[in-house]
């Protein structure tokens, strides 16, 4: 009850930070259209000198966490809320987990310490993709062999073989009284790549809805909530809100996010285009070599004029004629290797669209 | 036995411990049920008993298991009860509402029924539908009235067709008990995506129960001339026409319409706009085979006067909600969703939240047990030590300064607030039956009956009540009566015609029919207003009776009076907080959580949940002690929709190298707070800053609270969320 009270209590807090929100934005906003004209060009990236990105990865899976006995202390704490999380699961409500930080060993730790022998399926939602009826054939699976016992029931064992729909409805044919007795769901990342498309969401939404199904999540999005319809948040999912801030660092999460520091950009394109170039003749590569030099050696310039790589090509006895030049270009242009512009005097002109640095990194692996 | 459920130990640690290999799994199997510890729900928890299991609560019956100590099973005892007495009163509170919606849409479910059977004769008085008419090779002659497709439009007055859902699954069931063949399409089953093979597939899969990739009506039509399918009509009920894709809808009906000569298919569309709604979603041709006919259903507001109406009032639930929950309820249905459902939902959490909050909501189930009252006297005196103290600890009793506190002062104080409760909800109801012919929204005067203040209470009424109850309201009595909308009410019985006058009375009659008192008045109203009709007939036909009006200010000053008299403030009431879910802070929260603000609030705020006297100050400056996101969250707050990476960076690499802080030692603590915080400051190289910038980084990623560089901007990262 005193949740309530502090509910209530954040309340008024809140409106003064928003307050203190709002004028700290609007001040950093003036300063920032202010300074724009002052300012030519905003300091770059690669100023910070990144490391690479391999010792950058290395030395991320082995920084220490900070405050871990606090977070610690942070994660015990919630188990006071494990036997309300329980109850709602029990009068068929969803139970739905957000705040700051990794919920993946607090949910985990939920279904191992309370749900205590009920079967349990745990879906990582962060991973690219998930097979949801691989889950739901899990599930159906489950909660067969949980109520086989029990239940005379004619109903088959579930197999792959069977649609989405029959194995749905296989979860969907408890007896309504029979309210104590379900398989859980538990689902991290419920917004995560792999389930944040409609489809996902409805199949989610359907299974959640069935009697013999109760289902715990997390959110990690603030905008998790526009996933969701009427029809799926009050019928389907019934989610009763839990906020539970764990600061626990994504680990598991965060695995397939790309470093904004990994030398970035340049680096990952310039290994794709070598990629493509290697897969190319030596002829070609060579074509290439003579627009990189050429762009590295004049800097200034919109890019190398047509006539001009033309003309270099024959003399290095690259190309024997314009058409054969236009192939290789076009295959260049085919792999974002090439752009065209054209210059101030109406030229038509061949460029990389890398940066420098990338570039002489790209001829040396070439080389 | 085993139960599925366990007690977790606060002190243990936490029972899951990271798994990287299951970490990269799509999915993976958790927890398998072991096959010899099968869960028995019926014996470890009396299944869904009718009846409290009082015995459970006696001290000799208690046998405390091996594994749980006793004070626990006892715990996980009560718990059981509160969750069988969730069960008891929600079964009673869906079964109600249900019931309500029914009862209101019954009528119309007749009247479509008797359409439907007419339709139905019509389409066989072509004589086209015999079994050999249907399997004989397509196309027959016929008439072109012959392909139209009777089609009842179903008004719902309802934008959000979400509350309809249940209205025509109800319509479906009620039409397949008449003997028609019945089946629900949803809009889902009309999209782009699935095409005309959608609706088919799903068609197909009800009635004919196959499952056919390729859509064939053929199916349908050899099904049809099955013996035990013939001779009953194929009614598709789509629940909402304007979410269907025209397209595949047009295209649909433009093949139903080709066979409706051989099998006598009628169309039942949900509109939840207006009749236009066809005309827009449907090319002509599509709408020349329709020979609609229109329906409407109740609207929103109608059906929630009825549903607050059959809740709200009801003595024997066991459960209510205070005056702040009612108001959140009633501006949650009227600003923010509009739905039935939401607010079915936004009860059945409050109901949730308060039989798994409150430690004694299980007494609530007094209000409609069976039990005798010794039975519950009994059940009082064995609570627990804990329990008495809460109970006498809750703020209805605090006031009172009883010296005996003991469970027999529970009970009685129980039976006193049943009786009241009684009494109460019975002058609710009679209020009702005025607002329902005054229009006024119930759920209003609900609010306003239940906000009632102490402080409102002027004057003593002389009910007879229990020692607690007579202490606790010796001066109690409400000048509700002189609140806006209950004033109003009882301003408005003074108003009405002798005839709605009379069904007033009888009304109340019926309400108060367990409270002899006011009964035998209202009866004495009911024979005067006969008696004055009598005579106004007789002798003043075409002229307003002053008689008459002498008996609506009777009725009003007997509806002021018992106003009076019974309705109390519920805060008033001892132990009213075992009946009553007043906790809006926790319903708001767990209904619509708020990941937007409480995500910020959470990185800006991070000291306070950690809990770390390194990172608490008084002043706003940032430590290199705070969490990693929560420092470049605060820093990111310095720039405006773009933020420069370079810059942040070398901000977030200045704070984590001040050596401010990481050398003072906090108060009272005899080691520098770097030691606990994180790596010390010596310990930081360019690689790991950048390591931890970029973990930072992808966690605000993770958050949607910031958008990756992009082409255009290779240097910067934006901005999603500005403001709370």
């Amino acid at each position: 009850m005193a949740e309530a009270e502090g509910a209530i209590g954040t309340g008024v807090e809140s409106e003064l930070d928003e307050e203190d929100f709002a004028f700290s934005r609007s001040y950093f906003l003036a300063k920032e259209t202010g300074g724009a004209s002052k300012r030519k060009s905003a300091p770059k990236v690669s100023d910070i000198n990144p490391v690479d990105e391999q010792v950058l990865r290395t030395t991320l899976s082995g920084l220490p966490v900070k405050h871990g006995k606090e977070i610690k202390t942070l994660l015990n704490s919630y188990k006071d809320l494990y036997p309300e999380w329980l109850f709602e699961l029990r009068c068929c409500l969803g139970v739905l987990t957000y705040g700051f930080g990794s919920k993946k060993t607090l949910l985990e730790d939920f279904a191992t310490s309370s749900l205590t022998n009920l079967g349990a399926v745990v879906i990582n939602g962060y991973l690219p993709s998930v097979n949801l009826k691989q889950v739901v054939l899990a599930l159906a699976e489950l909660w067969w062999a949980q109520s086989h016992g029990r239940r005379r029931s004619s109903a088959r064992e579930p197999s792959g073989a069977q649609s989405m729909e029959d194995l749905i409805s296989s979860l969907d044919e408890k007896p309504t009284k029979d309210v104590e007795s379900f398989v859980c769901l538990v689902v991290h990342n419920i917004d995560g790549p792999a389930l944040r498309d409609t489809e996902s969401q409805r199949y989610l939404g359907r299974i959640a809805a069935c009697s013999a199904v109760r289902m715990i999540a997390s959110v990690d999005h603030v905008n998790a909530p526009l996933l969701w319809d009427k029809k799926m948040v009050h019928r389907e999912f019934r989610w009763c809100w839990h906020h539970v801030p764990t600061f626990e660092p994504y680990r598991a999460e965060g695995v397939f996010f790309p470093l904004v520091l990994a030398s970035g950009h340049a680096a990952q394109t310039a290994r794709t285009a070598l990629t493509v170039l290697q897969s190319l003749t030596p002829n070609a590569q060579s074509v290439f070599k003579a627009l990189a030099e050429y762009q590295l050696a004049h800097p200034k310039e919109e890019g190398m004029p047509g006539n001009a790589l033309y003309g270099m090509c024959r003399e290095r006895f690259l190309v024997s004629s314009l058409v054969t030049l236009k192939s290789h270009l076009a295959e260049f242009k085919d792999h974002d290797l090439v752009k065209v512009r054209r210059n101030s005097e109406g030229q038509e002109c061949y460029h990389v669209p890398l940066a420098d640095d990338a570039l002489e990194k790209l001829l040396q692996e070439l080389n | 036995m085993v139960s599925p459920y366990a007690m977790p130990d606060p002190s243990s640690p936490l029972a899951a411990e990271r798994n990287p290999d299951r970490d990269l799994q799509p999915f993976f199997v958790l927890r398998k049920p072991e096959p010899g510890k099968v869960v028995t729900t019926e014996a470890t928890h009396g299944k869904a008993r009718r009846k409290i299991d009082l015995s459970q609560l006696s001290p000799n019956s208690r046998k405390p298991s091996a594994a749980l100590p006793f004070e626990e099973d006892a715990d996980a005892n009560y718990e059981q009860l509160r969750m069988q007495s969730f069960n008891a009163t929600w079964s009673k509170i869906e079964c109600t509402i249900q019931g309500c919606l029914k009862q209101m849409n019954l009528s119309l479910f007749e009247e479509v029924r008797g359409w439907i059977y007419e339709s139905f004769d019509k389409i066989k008085s072509t004589g086209l539908h015999s079994v050999s008419n249907t399997l004989c090779p397509y196309p027959l002659l016929t008439d072109g009235i012959y392909r139209q497709i009777f089609t009842a439009l179903i008004l719902t007055k309802n934008m959000e067709f979400i509350d309809d859902l249940l209205t025509f699954q109800d319509l479906g069931e009620h039409l397949r008990s008449s003997g028609c063949h019945i089946a629900n399409l949803s809009y889902s089953d009309f999209t782009v995506k699935h095409g005309i093979a959608g609706c088919f597939k799903s068609l197909l899969r009800q009635l004919v129960m196959v499952s056919l990739e390729a859509y064939d009506i053929t199916a349908l039509a050899s099904w049809y001339c099955q013996k035990e399918n013939n001779g009953k009509p194929v009614v598709l009920i789509i629940d909402s026409i304007e979410q269907c894709y025209g397209p595949v809808l047009a295209g649909f009906i433009s093949i139903i319409g080709e066979w409706v000569i051989k099998i006598p298919i009628i169309l039942v569309f949900g509109v939840a706009t207006t009749i236009d709604a066809l005309r827009k979603q449907l090319p002509s041709e599509a709408l020349q085979c329709l020979n609609c006919c229109k329906f409407t259903l109740p609207s929103p507001s109608e059906r929630m006067n009825a549903i607050v109406g059959a809740i709200f009032a009801k003595p024997s639930l066991g459960f209510s909600v205070g005056h702040e929950v009612a108001v959140f309820l009633r501006n949650y249905f009227s600003r923010h969703d509009g739905t039935i459902t939401s607010f079915i939902r936004a009860l059945k959490i409050a109901c949730t939240k308060h039989y798994s909050l409150e430690p004694l909501s299980f007494l609530s189930r007094i209000m409609y047990d069976e039990e005798t009252e010794g039975t519950w006297s009994i059940m009082c005196e064995s609570l627990p030590v804990s329990k008495l103290e809460y109970a006498f600890d809750l703020p209805s009793c605090r006031r009172d300064s009883l010296n005996r506190k003991s469970g027999s002062e529970i009970a009685q104080g129980l039976f006193d607030f049943r009786r009241l409760w009684k009494g109460w909800t019975c002058v609710l109801l009679c209020l009702f039956e005025i607002g329902r012919i005054s229009k006024m929204q119930l759920l209003d005067i609900f609010c306003e009956a239940i906000g009632q203040t102490t402080s409102d209470v002027h004057s003593s009424n002389g009910s007879s009540l229990s020692s607690v109850t007579s202490q606790k309201l010796c001066h109690a009595s409400s000048q509700s009566a002189k609140g806006r909308l209950i004033g109003q009410a009882i301003q408005k019985v003074r108003e009405i015609s002798p005839a709605s006058l009379s069904s007033l009375l009888e009304s109340w009659a019926k309400h108060t029919k367990d409270i002899d008192e006011i009964h035998s008045k209202v009866r004495q109203l009911q024979s005067l207003l006969r008696s004055v009709d009598n005579d106004g007939a007789s002798i003043f036909a075409d002229v307003e009776d002053d008689g008459a009006l002498k008996v609506n200010e009777k009725a009003a000053m007997l509806m002021k009076q018992i106003v009076e008299d019974m309705l109390k403030p519920i805060e008033s009431i001892p132990f009213h907080e075992i009946f009553f879910f007043k906790h809006v802070g926790v319903l708001r929260s767990a209904l619509t959580g708020d990941p937007r603000k409480m995500i910020q609030l959470d990185l800006l705020k991070s000291p306070s949940y950690l809990r770390c006297i390194c990172c608490r100050t008084g002043d706003k400056a940032l430590r290199p002690s705070m969490h990693d996101t929560s420092i470049l969250y605060h820093l990111a707050q310095e720039h405006g929709d773009f933020v420069n990476l370079h810059d942040w960076y070398n901000s977030f690499k200045t704070i984590l190298t001040s050596r401010r802080d990481s050398r003072r030692k906090v108060k009272g603590s005899s080691t520098p707070q770097k030691a606990s915080a994180g790596p010390p400051t010596s310990d930081l190289t360019e690689a790991s800053i950048q390591a931890r910038f970029c973990r930072a980084v992808t966690e605000l990623q993770i958050a949607g609270l910031l958008r990756m560089p992009s082409k255009r901007r290779p240097d910067h990262v934006q901005r999603v969320l500005l403001g709370l």
